[in-house]
């Protein structure tokens, strides 16, 4: 689809950040993250087109303003929400239970 | 649900990236030296193919083996394996007459996005 995510020849986006010596993960939840896509991958919740494919639906202002990560996390709960193996109301009891400091 | 992938290669996943190679002989449409144009197309599905090559000519420059191809894999329509040629195009033919004129620019091309640019 011609969406937001295909930046290549678009002006105003700053330089690319090639640090080489930057961190594999910015944060814990990025590692989860990681680990979580493994396994649903595993799991065989998606393909790796059908999740590339759900990252490029996202609304494109969101996109543009989320972490990589957070683009796998919607993903994720999309293709998860698909099957059946969640609902977005499981999601936002854990949301608002981990806002009241739940482990 | 697609199929599981095996719980004794997810070790092999992580470290060393997954690869959608296929071990499956496909004919090669193409051969280096080759000059193509790029299809104009526009779904609104999943598709590998940047809009800024779209309808542009290169020459074919290489030939990377086979792979599913994900236009039609991100759709469960099958995994269509396919030869993955990297393309070159000049800048100027991408971006016009301003650009540097050795500037080259290569990319990676599912055999479904070119054709001949003259016909044998």
């Amino acid at each position: 689809m011609n969406g937001i995510h295909d930046l290549g020849g678009r002006h105003g986006m700053g330089p690319i950040d090639i640090d080489p010596e930057q961190p594999i993960f910015h944060a814990e939840w990025e590692r989860r993250m990681f680990g979580m896509f493994i396994l649903a991958f595993a799991g065989g919740h998606f393909n790796i087109d059908q999740f590339r494919s759900a990252i490029e639906q996202m609304q494109p202002s969101r996109y543009l303003e989320s972490d990589y990560y957070e683009h796998w996390l919607h993903s994720l709960e999309t293709w998860c929400i698909k099957n059946g193996s969640l609902t977005e109301e499981e999601i936002d009891q854990r949301m608002k239970k981990l806002a009241e400091g739940a482990p | 649900m697609p199929t599981m992938f095996p719980a004794s290669q997810v070790d092999g996943l992580i470290r060393t990236g997954g690869s959608c190679r296929v071990n499956v002989a496909v004919k090669a449409g193409f051969s280096c030296g080759d000059k193509i144009y790029v299809v104009n197309i526009n779904p609104v599905t999943h598709t590998r193919l940047p809009q800024y090559v779209r309808g542009k000519r290169g020459v074919v420059v290489g030939d990377h083996g086979v792979f599913v191809f994900p236009d039609t894999n991100a759709e469960l329509r099958g995994e269509k394996p396919q030869h993955v040629y990297s393309v070159m195009f000049t800048a100027r033919d991408l971006w016009g007459d301003t650009t540097p004129a050795n500037d080259k620019l290569y990319i990676d091309l599912f055999e479904d996005y070119i054709r001949h640019a003259d016909p044998k």
